[in-house]
C-alpha cells in the first residue's frame, strides 16, 4: 500500500484532534491551517503517531515520548484517524 | 603553528529547547562564563571557552533554544543570525554542535537537517541517552553517523559521560561540512526533510510498540487533575509566597542593621557637614534600599529555578491558562504576577520566561500594580486613620483585601487593553507548550543562575540607583536653611519648594503641600512616605515603628486647611490610598523596567502613565465623593 496521504482514502473519516477520544493512539494524517508551521516544529508531523491523553480547555497528548499541551485552535488543524 | 591566529576559532551549541545546551556548555566550559545581552531582542547568548584536547582556545557560543531556523520569533533570529555569523561582534562559526534529545530524534533531527543545509560543519551530541534507554528506545549512532555523513556522539552531559569522546571531535582539523544528500529531487524541503528523517529514525532508533506509562505520567495523574491539580497549585505557590515573605526577612534585617551600623560608623568617624550626608543619607540609605531587596530576589529565583528544573512550571502555565486569558494573557505570565505582590522587582525579571514579546511587555506592564509588600507601611498609617480606630481589627483587613483586589482587577483590565492594542503575534500564539519529564533539579545550573540574577541585579540597578538617589538627596537638603529644625529645612529646600509649588496641583484630590511634598519624596519608594510625613509634621520618630504611625496618625488626624476645616477627612484618605494603589513610586521598578524591556521609553511610559491613572483615579474618587456630599 503507498502512504501518500492527500490520496489516502482514509482522510475521508480523518477527524481533528479535538474530536478524538481520550486514551485512543492515532496517526496524524494532514495539518492544515495557520499555526501548521509551528506545529511541525514541534513534532506534530504527518505520519507520526499520537496519544490524546487529556481534553479540555487546552489539550494534553504524547507524541514520540513527549507530552505537550496543546490549545484547541491548534488541534482543530491537526487531522488524525485511528491506528490499527 | 605559523597560522594560528589569536581569535579563537567559534564553536556554537543549538537545537531544541529542553535538549540539554546549557548542561553541556557548562560541563565544557565549566565556570568561566560571561552573559551577553544582545540589543533589541531580550534573549541571552551565553559564550565560554574551552580548549581542544590539543590545547587550542575555543570560543563555545550557547544559542537559545529553537525548533526551526525559519526564525519566526526573536530567539530563532538570534539562532539563525548566529549561525550566518551575523550577530554583531561574532564571527561565522567553525563548528556547529547540534544538541539533541535522544529520546525525541523524530523531532530534533529535523534542526540538524536544516543546520547541514546551511552548508556548516556540523557535529551530533546525542544527549540524554539514558532517558532514552529507559523508555526501551533501541538507539544506533553509528548508523545515524553514517546516514547524516556527520561525527554523533552519544553522551549523557549531566553526569558528564561521554564529554570526553565528544572532546575528540573539536580536535583540530574540524570536521568538514557534509552534503545534504536528502536535497536531490526537487520537492518542498520540508516534506523531503520529513521523509528523510522518519526513515532514518526507522533505522536507528527503534520504539518499543506499546505506549508505555512513566512515572512523568503518574505524577501528572494527580498534578493536572480537574481538582486534584489546582489544589497543588495553590498549594504549592502559597508556600513559595509565603517562604519568600518569611525567609526574606532574616537576611534583610541583617542588610538593614549593616547599612545603620556603617551609617553610624561614617557619622563617628566624619564631621559634620554635606558630605557626609550625602554618604549617609544619599548613598548608603539609597543603595541600601535597593540591595534591601537581594534575599527576596534570591529566594524568588531560587524557587522559580526550582520549579523550572523539576517541570512543574510547565504545568502550572498549562493550569493558569484558562484564568490568564481572561486578561489577554497566557499561563506564562501567571509567576511574574504572583510573585510582584511580593516585589515588582523579582517579579518583572521573571518574565524572561515568556516566549511571546508582546506578551512580555504587557506583563511587565501591569505588574506593579499587583500591590508589593513596600505599599504596606502606607497603608498602615492611613487605614486606621480612616476608620479612627487602632491598627488590627477586620474591618482594615477587608479594606486591605478590597485594595488588593482593586490592584489586581485594574491590572487585568489594563492588560485586555494593552494586548488588544499590540495586536497579534506574527504567529498567532496559540497555546502550545511541551511538557518535559519530571526531572531532579539541578543545582550548579540554579545556584549558577541565581548568582547571575542577583550579581546583574546589584550591579545595573544598584549604579542607576546611585545616581538618582543621589539627586534626590541634592534636591531634599539644597537649598539650605539657616533654621535647625528638619521640617523646616525640609521646606526651604527644592524639594520643599516644588511641594508648595505643586499644592494647587494635588489639592483637587485633597491633599495639601506638606502631603505634595511628602508624596513627591515617596516616588524613590513608597515607603519613604511614612518618614517624610513624619518630618513634615513634626512628629519624633520612635524606635517603635507601629508608635511612630501612632502620634502621626494623632498628628494628622488634628491637621487643620487655614479655614479651620481638616486635611484628612475619609474622602482624602481614600483619595490617598487610591493614589498610592496606582501610582509607580519606586525607582528600582523604573530602572528595572527599562533594563528589561531594553528601552528607557518603556519605563517612562509605565511610569507616567501609571501615576497619571493615579492621579486622575485619585481626582475622580475626591471631586465626585464631594458632589456626592461626603
Amino acid at each position: 500500500m503507498t502512504r501518500n496521504p492527500a490520496a489516502d482514502l482514509q482522510i475521508d473519516s480523518a477527524m481533528t484532534l479535538n474530536q478524538a477520544k481520550v486514551g485512543c493512539d492515532m496517526q496524524i494524517r494532514v495539518l492544515s491551517g495557520p499555526g501548521c508551521e509551528r506545529l511541525r516544529d514541534m513534532g506534530f508531523c504527518e505520519q507520526l503517531q499520537v496519544r490524546k491523553l487529556a481534553g479540555g480547555r487546552n489539550l494534553i497528548c504524547s507524541i514520540c515520548g513527549t507530552r505537550m499541551a496543546i490549545s484547541r485552535e491548534l488541534a482543530e488543524q491537526v487531522l488524525v484517524s485511528p491506528v490499527g | 603553528m605559523a597560522n594560528v591566529s589569536d581569535v579563537p576559532s567559534t564553536v556554537v551549541l543549538v537545537g531544541n529547547p529542553n535538549a540539554g545546551k546549557t548542561t553541556l556548555f557548562n560541563a565544557l566550559t565549566g565556570s568561566n562564563q560571561r552573559v551577553g545581552n544582545y540589543a533589541g531582542v531580550t534573549v541571552e547568548v551565553k559564550s565560554g571557552e574551552v580548549f581542544t584536547p590539543h590545547g587550542r582556545k575555543l570560543r563555545v557560543l550557547d544559542l537559545p533554544g529553537c525548533y526551526s531556523l525559519r526564525a519566526n520569533s526573536p530567539d530563532e533570529k538570534v539562532a539563525l543570525d548566529a549561525l550566518l555569523g551575523q550577530l554583531s561582534g561574532e564571527s561565522k562559526p567553525s563548528l556547529v554542535v547540534c544538541v539533541v534529545d535522544a529520546s525525541n530524534l523524530e523531532r530534533h533531527l529535523q534542526l540538524v537537517l536544516q543546520v547541514i543545509e546551511l552548508g556548516l560543519p556540523c557535529v551530533v551530541a546525542l544527549n540524554m541517552i539514558d532517558v532514552a534507554e529507559r523508555s526501551g528506545l533501541r538507539l544506533d549512532p553509528v548508523k545515524i553517523s553514517e546516514e547524516l555523513g556527520i561525527p554523533v556522539v552519544p553522551m549523557q552531559a549531566n553526569t558528564k559521560k561521554g564529554i570526553v569522546e565528544f572532546k575528540q571531535t573539536l580536535r583540530f582539523p574540524l570536521p568538514l561540512a557534509a552534503e545534504a544528500t536528502w536535497l536531490t529531487t526537487g520537492d518542498d524541503p520540508e516534506t523531503v526533510r520529513r521523509a528523510f528523517v522518519t526513515r532514518l529514525c526507522e533505522l536507528a532508533a527503534r520504539r518499543p510498540d506499546a505506549h508505555q506509562q512513566t512515572r512523568s505520567d503518574r505524577i501528572d495523574e494527580i498534578l493536572l487533575h480537574p481538582i486534584y491539580g489546582w489544589f497543588s497549585l495553590i498549594i504549592i505557590f502559597f508556600s513559595v509566597f509565603w517562604a519568600i515573605f518569611s525567609f526574606a526577612e532574616v537576611p534583610m534585617g541583617w542588610i538593614e542593621s549593616c547599612q545603620e551600623s556603617l551609617s553610624e560608623w561614617v557619622k563617628f568617624h566624619m564631621m559634620e557637614g554635606d558630605l557626609r550626608s550625602l554618604i549617609v543619607d544619599g548613598v548608603i540609605g539609597g543603595v541600601g534600599g535597593v540591595v534591601m531587596f537581594l534575599p527576596q530576589i534570591v529566594l524568588l529565583f531560587l524557587f522559580i529555578g526550582l520549579l523550572e528544573s523539576s517541570g512543574y512550571m510547565a504545568r502550572a502555565a498549562y493550569l493558569m491558562d484558562g484564568v490568564m486569558s481572561k486578561a489577554g494573557l497566557s499561563g506564562k505570565s501567571f509567576l511574574p504576577l504572583f510573585s510582584s505582590y511580593a516585589c515588582a522587582i523579582p517579579g518583572i525579571m521573571a518574565t524572561r520566561t515568556i516566549n511571546s514579546s508582546k506578551e512580555r511587555l504587557v506583563t511587565i506592564f501591569v505588574a506593579p500594580w499587583m500591590s508589593c509588600s513596600a505599599r504596606l507601611p502606607v497603608y498602615f498609617l492611613i487605614i486606621p486613620l480612616l476608620l479612627a480606630e487602632k491598627e488590627g481589627t477586620w474591618k482594615q483587613a477587608l479594606i486591605l483585601f478590597v485594595i488588593y483586589a482593586l490592584g489586581t482587577l485594574t491590572a487585568f483590565c489594563i492588560a485586555r487593553l494593552l494586548r488588544g492594542r499590540l495586536g497579534e503575534d506574527i504567529s498567532p500564539g496559540h497555546f502550545l507548550l511541551e511538557l518535559p519529564p519530571y526531572r531532579k533539579p539541578q543545582w550548579s545550573y540554579i545556584l549558577r543562575h541565581i548568582l547571575d540574577r542577583a550579581l546583574s541585579f546589584v550591579k545595573k540597578a544598584g549604579t542607576i540607583i546611585l545616581g538618582l538617589s543621589i539627586l534626590l538627596w541634592a534636591l531634599s537638603t539644597y537649598p539650605k536653611s539657616k533654621s535647625n529644625d528638619q521640617a523646616d529645612a525640609l521646606s526651604h529646600s527644592a524639594m520643599g519648594r516644588i511641594g508648595s509649588f505643586i499644592e494647587p496641583i494635588v489639592k483637587p484630590l485633597g491633599f495639601d503641600g506638606r502631603m505634595g511634598t511628602a508624596i513627591l519624596t515617596s516616588f524613590a519608594a513608597r515607603e519613604v512616605f511614612v518618614s517624610s510625613m513624619a518630618i513634615l509634621y513634626r512628629v519624633e520618630e520612635n524606635t517603635n515603628e507601629e508608635e511612630t504611625r501612632n502620634v502621626l496618625r494623632k498628628q494628622l488626624a488634628a491637621a487643620r486647611w487655614p479655614d479651620g476645616r481638616p486635611i484628612f477627612t475619609p474622602l482624602s484618605l481614600i483619595s490617598l490610598l487610591v493614589f498610592f494603589i496606582y501610582a509607580l513610586q519606586c525607582l528600582p521598578t523604573t530602572a528595572v523596567v527599562a533594563r528589561e524591556s531594553g528601552s528607557w521609553k518603556w519605563a517612562l511610559g509605565q511610569f507616567v502613565f501609571m501615576t497619571g491613572f493615579a492621579y486622575v483615579a485619585a481626582l475622580a474618587v475626591f471631586q465626585i465623593g464631594k458632589i456626592i456630599g461626603f
